[in-house]
């Protein structure tokens, strides 16, 4: 039963991590119908000057403020040297755009940072573990992450739904020529997002960089799982992000958990180790295809 | 067309020229290095007809690729072990063997591309893609055939009085039948079943209207495409002897877009072009830098914004294709 | 009456969420008589050309063509029981030249056309069709015309001559003199009348002088249900139609101004509509 707990709360903290991820990306491609391969890559800058400032500074706080400031202007620099043009351009366009930048990205990353991966450890102040339940101790980390993704949620549901700026994000994703027509600028309103989208990677990446492997490549392997999340939550909306989140992130704990024991229940042990070792690793994308041939546009589409 | 056609035999012909080129330079990898775009070059061309002309965008198509290839693998894994697959005893003739990596792949693609043309747009994409990454782990997994070590393989497949032993015959052995798969696919695209394909690629509504079933001809297209792959892998396993899961990741089937785009969408020669490019690039770059994506990465992005129709459009001149 | 039908429609019905979209549709189209649909902006009226092509699948009520039942049938059957449609916004292959347009609506129905060898542009059986169709139409001198360059009439001229090239017996027209000038326009009417008779045609159409010239009969559909199906002259005198399509003055009304507002008592008929919502 605590095992069970257990597994449940990794699903949450790697659901928490995945809708960071998510949430921006949904919306860059709700409403700017731009595929954004970069996306791995601004979560991955965020890591690495989180590392880099922890290591230089000691300071947790520094850590995430270095995150935030170094994707959030990396996301920037992206978005009006390269993504602004691929806005009408078709879905083949920006992805291969957007896969050489990521790629650049990687080297860029290597030749700054070096190449042998920073290590961040676990902050003071979220060291340790606490005692969920008698008989449970949880890393208080983890308990972090899970916090900083509700935190995010919240604040982002208040945002889109209660603000000026969100109103127009809702609109740009309804009727963008609408809010041009309006005398918004429309421009203006893509950059943020996106550049909305690069902040919540880099804080992602300093909130995942105590528990993950801080290393080149770290962007490109949790990026597909996140266009997994958001095909199946449902594209451009933020709630769909949460659900897809949710789904994933607990399909891949519990598969992790159980699939082992119950292959090896069912098959020998010569058969059911590497059968079940593909099936974990596959689980999430048999999930995806299955949602998709019952309900092509994910299971909580934004109404477009 | 002429224009176009002067480009083509100069190509053809330098590429044949170059086992003499590299005896008489002395630099003998660059068979190796040819031998790998003539590969390259029947993959690229093989999702060009997916990609180009049924408007497909196939991001797992190195899983065919991989089929192909541990195909030739895991038979010749068997004969050595002394086993039998299924009952049956094995061949290193490449007249089985690669007709055989063909087949799987034609009817892998049959299978993965009937599921995948139930969605369109991103979500196309991404099922390619989840159906490519699922190859991937089961690749990984399955530890008998090296798992994510990979798998080496002893030695080349055999033709009849042709030593594919030697670099510079295996390299005219896949330079021809690059070419031959070429001039395949260029039949394909101007045939009736070609100008549909390319008719609901532009417009899907009045195809339909006309009476053509998209499904079908999106679904033949797709299995061709992927017997293209499956064809070049088991080549590529022969020229490396070795099979890896990564052969089916999809940094593999990015870089079988990216040639194909660097060569321009849409063109049946552009895609050779474009692998040209993409392994000259990565030669030249390897010689300054390790970190030779600081350039590659760049001029993707700048071909991809500035040159819709490529290297090959450029030097032939062409606003359109075929 | 409808024994020998060549389109039965029988109440129809189409909602999209909250939108009434046709509700209650019924027609007749008889062999070889030219129908037209009338009714103001907003009627439905190429909803309803949509769920006989099977663009659309209605929620209720029942679609026969020669009296066989195809209201669920997939789309793309239906052009082989000899239904061929053309567009209220030219469906066209940009890329292609004119000659391929009109040889891909002849190989659709020509046996062979999964053909992966030959070479499709040296076919003669799909490229002589297509050019006696292309200068039927009046667009014989721009066979090999790459369509994207196209003026908007001659690209309505060229779904014409795809649609005659479709071994069709019933064709369905949008608006095909939409955008058209004046000499085009009655060059295609003059098309159509020389069409009649050898298929049955049922025809969308703003231009009053048009329908009212051409017709066999007309019927008035007016927020999604059918009002009135009459000859020309019976729709003409017909009190309700008067009231809500017509207007109360003269019904000789081509090129007057479109109004684009719902109907209502008074509001005149679009002369020419280009494009907007039915």
């Amino acid at each position: 039963m605590l095992m069970l707990l257990e597994q449940v709360l990794n699903g949450l903290q790697y659901s928490a991590l995945l809708f960071l991820l998510s949430a921006g990306l949904t919306l860059v491609f709700g409403i700017m119908n731009v595929i954004n391969l970069t996306h791995g890559s601004f979560y991955m800058v965020g890591a690495f000057c989180a590392a880099a400032a922890a290591a230089k500074t000691g300071s947790f706080l520094a850590a995430i403020l270095a995150a935030l400031v170094g994707a959030g202007l990396y996301g920037l620099v992206v978005e009006l040297l390269v993504i602004r043009h691929l806005y009408r351009r078709e879905h083949l366009d920006q992805v291969l755009a957007t896969l050489g930048l990521a790629l650049f990205t990687n080297a860029l990353v290597t030749v700054l940072f070096g190449r042998s991966p920073p290590m961040m450890s676990t902050p003071a102040i979220l060291a340790g573990s606490v005692q969920v339940l008698p008989g449970l101790a949880y890393p208080v980390m983890r308990l972090a992450l899970i916090g900083a993704g509700v935190l995010v949620a919240v604040g982002l549901w208040w945002l889109i739904s209660r603000t000026r700026v969100g109103m127009l994000v809702r609109a740009g994703a309804d009727d963008g020529e609408m809010v041009d027509a309006l005398g918004i600028d429309i421009q203006r309103l893509f950059t943020l997002v996106f550049a909305l989208g690069a902040v919540l990677c880099g804080f992602a990446g300093v909130m995942a960089a105590p528990l993950l492997a801080v290393e080149i490549g770290m962007g490109e392997r949790i990026l597909i799982t996140t266009f997994v999340v958001i095909v199946v939550g449902g594209v451009g909306s933020v709630r769909g992000a949460l659900v897809g989140s949710l789904l994933i992130g607990m399909t891949d704990a519990l598969g992790r958990a159980f699939i082992p024991s119950l292959t090896s229940m069912m098959l020998p042990p010569q058969l059911s180790d590497p059968l079940s070792s593909s099936l974990v690793s596959a689980s999430i994308y048999i999930l995806m295809a299955i949602v998709l041939l019952f309900k092509p546009r994910g299971l909580v589409p934004a109404r477009h | 067309m002429s224009r176009k056609l002067l480009v083509n035999a100069i190509g053809l012909l330098l590429f044949a020229l170059v086992p003499a080129i590299a005896a008489a330079t002395g630099k003998s990898f660059l068979v190796s290095l040819c031998t790998q775009f003539a590969i390259y070059a029947l993959a690229a061309v093989s999702l060009d007809l997916i990609m180009g002309y049924g408007a497909m965008v196939s991001f797992g198509h190195a899983a065919f690729f991989a089929l192909g290839g541990y195909t030739v693998g895991i038979i010749g894994f068997h004969m050595g072990q002394g086993d039998t697959i299924l009952g049956w005893a094995g061949s290193s003739s490449a007249l089985v063997v690669w007709p055989l990596a063909v087949a799987v792949s034609a009817l892998a693609g049959l299978a993965i591309g009937f599921l995948s043309l139930r969605t369109t747009g991103v979500q196309f994409i991404m099922i390619t893609l989840a159906f490519g990454q699922m190859l991937y782990f089961i690749l990984v997994g399955l530890v008998i055939y090296g798992g994510d070590d990979g798998l080496p393989i002893d030695a080349r497949n055999t033709l009849p009085d042709i030593n594919l032993g030697s670099p510079t015959t295996f390299y005219y052995t896949c330079l021809a039948l690059m070419a031959l798969w070429i001039g395949l696919c260029r039949r394909i695209v101007h045939s009736p079943f070609g100008m549909a394909l390319r008719g609901i690629k532009q417009n899907v509504r009045r195809s339909v209207g006309l009476g053509y079933a998209p499904l079908r001809y999106r679904l033949t297209a797709f299995a061709i495409s992927a017997a293209g792959a499956g064809l070049a892998g088991a080549l590529w396993a022969n020229y490396a002897l070795f099979v890896s899961p990564d052969m089916a990741s999809w940094q593999k089937s990015g870089e079988l877009m990216a040639m194909v785009i660097l060569g321009g969408l849409g063109s049946i020669f552009g895609p050779v072009a474009g692998v040209a490019v993409y392994l000259g690039l990565e030669q030249a770059a390897t010689a300054f830098t390790e970190h030779w994506m600081l350039i590659l990465g760049p001029v993707l992005v700048l071909v991809v914004l500035f040159g819709k129709r490529g290297i090959y459009g450029w030097l032939t001149g062409s606003k359109h294709h075929d | 009456m409808t024994e020998n039908a060549k389109l039965d429609i029988r109440d129809l019905r189409k909602s999209f969420g909250a939108v009434n979209a046709t509700q209650g549709a019924s027609l007749v189209v008889r062999p070889g008589e030219l129908h037209a649909l009338i009714g103001p902006n907003g009627a439905g009226k190429t909803t309803l050309l949509s769920q006989i092509s099977g663009e659309i699948l209605p929620d209720s009520g029942s679609i026969a063509l020669d009296g066989r039942d195809i209201t669920r049938m997939p789309a793309h059957h239906r052009p082989a029981t000899g239904l061929a449609r053309s567009f209220q916004i030219s469906q066209v292959y940009p890329e292609f030249t004119v000659e391929d347009n009109v040889a891909m609506a002849v190989q659709a129905h020509t046996p062979g056309g999964f053909n992966l060898w030959r070479n499709a542009r040296r076919d003669m059986r799909l490229r002589e069709p297509a050019r006696q169709a292309l200068r039927r139409v009046g667009l014989g001198h721009r066979l090999d015309e790459r369509v994207a360059n196209l003026a908007h009439g001659e690209k309505r001229q060229l779904e014409l001559a795809m649609a005659l090239c479709m071994d069709a017996s019933l064709l369905l027209l949008d608006e095909p003199m939409a955008g058209l000038g004046a000499e085009e326009s009655l060059r295609m009417a003059d098309l159509l009348r020389e069409l009649k008779g050898q298929y049955a045609i049922l025809l969308v159409e703003h231009d009053m002088d048009i329908v009212f010239s051409l017709a066999d009969r007309v019927t008035v559909l007016v927020y999604g249900k059918t009002l009135f199906t009459g000859t020309p002259d019976e729709v003409r005198a017909h009190p309700e139609v008067r009231a809500a399509y017509l207007g109360e003055e003269s019904p000789s009304v081509a090129g007057q101004p479109q109004d684009g507002c719902a109907p209502s008592g008074g509001s005149k008929p679009a002369g020419r509509s280009v494009g907007g919502n039915q």
